[in-house]
């Protein structure tokens, strides 16, 4: 009850002297505005980084590759590529045998673009892709048939997925694609599935406007196969992709691999092989964002201080003011506490409406910012803007702090003038003209 | 005999107290006055009228003697004891009305009934019986600055009122006004002496309104010189 009248007061005092309130709060909403426009480019940026490494794909699999150590005297000059030295597929095989609850080959390379000619003879281009296993690729939905698996490379199976893409260029309209052959330089291939190409693939690949005849499609053969019928069976590799069961400890995995690959080539000091993750690089990106953010926050946040003197200074003209109005409120019976509940409470809404307007208008100048860097993207970068996931996204967390900030603040600079105001002497106060 | 609201035993105030320019503004005032009592004090300007009854009013203790109000010893009383007192027994009537500025005078009435924590409801139905008693209840949600200063000294009287203290304490409420406005608040503290039995003492340079009152006591440089009329001086 005390407390809605002292809100009444507080209000009622705010609003009689409008200009002087709002230069008051200037301190408070500028280094709240500035806290809360650094943690939504902040978290924004992070909402980004995440969304769009998520648009492209799943991202449980380290890259491992080759690395060859030049000295500086002989950079390129001494060292000639040795194949020897490279990864081998048995060693990711023995990997995989040795950790099967944590690791799986998914093995893929590029076969090469051929041409083709349509049932109407018409010329059209695919780029021929190996791969382990086609099957349950979130990216690559099937809409007929099924995924090239590892059962088709043992077999050396002569099967192929092609996109829906594929399927208009190359057969005539309503053509049951499945068990199809297809006749490539290196092979025939019979049609086994076929699937449709995720969005962000068709707005990176393909011009706006290009005929789809004149669209190079990807096609996908099994990964033994191609190397048997390339005869390439033996041929080490310069890279592959290590894949992971979700929900491991991506660090303690990593460490795995590292010595995994450090025994095998231990007597070799001039090759090594790397291993790359990009969950946790993004995850390193987001510690040095977090960190960045925090530092300029705080630094920020140094403005509340003067924000907060700025408060307590009013205040203290405030009481000299209402002296007089002090003592009669004693003479009437106000305690002590209760007169400091009521600058207390004066200077909380004093600070937490600075604060709020702050919160708003950082707010509106992170998402405003948010917004001509997207503009930006897609007006320089308009083949970048598809694969860019621009998110703008105010930090909750940020707002809800700034709020107990703002509320803090008011209790430590309304604090001391409201005490001084609650001791006064009631004669002192009567008599004050 | 009506009980005692207030005795005094050598009420001693002074001022600067060890300071070379050391100040005894009253010199042991002994005092009873009664419920019911309608009391003027007078005294030259500076005699320590207003000191007197800061003191009696709680709003500041004696440097030496005792002070009971309805019995109890307010030397004694810490600052939230005073407070409940001065909200309780007394009320208090300023020369300049004191209201709370950009406050009406409803919410002004209330006041000291917020303080004593009366709920919403109760606070406003005796407000306006308060501003009802006063004859103020046209200007209930006028602002202190629409009033004239009568207006605002019945006003005044009224907040003085809502908590039914023991004792109305009036340092000069006629002071700022004009003659006819001051006989016309005069009334109203007759009124409120007759209709609600309340123990009024006040303090005037008037010795017109002086004589209106059942007693009057005299001060002159901290003593009490005369004191006459009052049920205690009947008996001599
Ligand atoms: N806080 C104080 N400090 C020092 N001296 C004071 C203080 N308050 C009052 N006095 C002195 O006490 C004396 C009595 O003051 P008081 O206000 O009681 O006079 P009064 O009788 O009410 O006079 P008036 O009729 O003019 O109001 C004065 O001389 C005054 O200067
Ligand atoms: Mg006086």
């Amino acid at each position: 009850m005390q407390f809605i009248e002292n809100l009444r007061l507080a209000i009622t005092s705010i609003l009689a002297n409008k200009m002087r309130s709002i230069l008051t709060m200037l301190g408070i909403i500028i280094g709240i505005s500035a806290v809360i426009m650094i943690t939504t480019i902040g978290t924004s940026i992070q909402k980004t980084l995440v969304n769009t490494f998520n648009s492209m794909g799943s991202m449980n699999y380290f890259e491992v590759y080759t690395s060859w150590n030049y000295s500086e005297e002989d950079f390129g000059l001494t060292y000639t590529d040795n194949s020897e030295d490279r990864l081998s597929v048995e060693m990711l095989n023995q990997l995989v045998e040795q950790y099967p609850e944590y690791f799986y080959l998914n093995l893929s390379d590029d076969v090469g673009s051929f041409p083709l000619n349509n049932w109407k003879k018409q010329q059209i281009s695919v780029n021929v892709s190996s791969i382990t296993n086609f099957e349950n690729l979130d990216d690559f939905p099937f809409v007929r048939g099924r995924g090239i698996n590892q059962n088709d490379g043992n077999g050396l199976k002569q099967v192929m997925n092609v996109s829906t893409l594929f399927v208009e260029q190359y057969f005539p309209a309503g053509t049951n694609p499945i068990g199809q052959t297809v006749s490539t330089e290196i092979g025939d291939f019979v049609i086994v599935g076929v699937f449709e190409l995720p969005d962000y693939y068709v707005k990176q690949m393909y011009n706006e406007g290009q005929q789809d005849i004149d669209k190079v499609t990807p096609v996908y053969i099994p990964y033994d196969t191609a190397r048997h019928l390339l005869e390439k069976e033996q041929e080490p590799l310069y890279y592959a992709d290590v894949y992971y069961y979700p929900e491991q400890d991506i660090d303690m995995l990593e460490n795995l691999l590292n010595n995994y690959f450090q025994e095998i080539y231990k007597d070799k000091p001039y090759v090594q092989i790397e291993v790359f993750n990009m969950q946790s690089e993004l995850g390193m990106i987001n510690t040095v964002i977090n960190v960045i953010t925090i530092a300029i926050s705080v630094i920020a946040a140094i403005s509340l201080i003067v924000g907060g003197v700025g408060v307590m200074n009013i205040m203290l003209v405030s009481i000299t003011e209402r002296t007089k109005e002090i003592g009669v409120r004693k003479a009437l019976g106000a305690r002590n506490s209760a007169i400091l509940a009521q600058f207390v409470v004066e200077a909380i809404l004093l600070c937490l409406i600075g604060g709020i307007i702050g919160i708003l208008l950082g707010v509106a100048g992170g998402v405003g910012i948010g917004f001509i860097a997207k503009f930006m993207v897609n007006q320089f970068y308009p083949e970048y803007a598809g694969m860019f996931k621009i998110t703008i996204q105010p930090s909750i967390p940020a707002m809800l702090i700034a709020v107990i900030f703002s509320i803090l603040t008011g209790v430590f600079f309304g604090y001391y003038p409201a005490n001084k105001a609650a001791k006064l002497n009631p004669i002192d106060a009567l008599r004050y003209d | 005999m009506n009980k005692p609201v207030i005795q005094m035993q050598n009420v001693i105030k002074r001022y600067y107290i060890g300071q070379p320019n050391e100040l005894q503004i009253l010199n042991g005032i002994s005092l009873e006055i009664h419920e019911h009592e309608f009391v003027s004090i007078v005294g030259q300007s500076g005699s320590g009228k207003s000191t007197l009854m800061n003191i009696i009013g709680a709003l500041d203790r004696p440097t030496e003697g005792t002070y009971h109000l309805n019995g109890v010893d307010v030397s004694t009383l810490d600052d939230d004891e005073l407070s409940y007192i001065r909200n309780q027994e007394i009320g208090f009537v300023f020369q300049t009305f004191n209201l709370i500025s950009r406050t009406n005078a409803l919410k002004n009435v209330e006041m000291p009934m917020m303080y004593a924590g009366l709920s919403r409801k109760k606070r406003l139905e005796r407000a306006k019986e308060l501003l009802a008693l006063v004859d103020m209840s046209e200007r209930a949600t006028h602002q202190p600055n629409e009033l004239s200063g009568g207006q605002k000294q019945r006003v005044a009287i009224a907040r003085a009122m809502a908590n039914h203290p023991s004792i109305l304490l009036a340092d000069e409420p006629t002071g700022a006004l004009d003659s006819k406005t001051g006989h016309k608040i005069m009334d109203l503290f007759h009124k409120l002496h007759q209709e609600e039995g309340t123990t009024i003492i006040l303090i005037t340079h008037s010795s017109e309104l002086a004589e209106e009152t059942e007693r009057m006591i005299t001060i002159s440089d901290g003593n009490i010189i005369a004191d006459t009329g009052g049920e205690n001086n009947a008996v001599h």
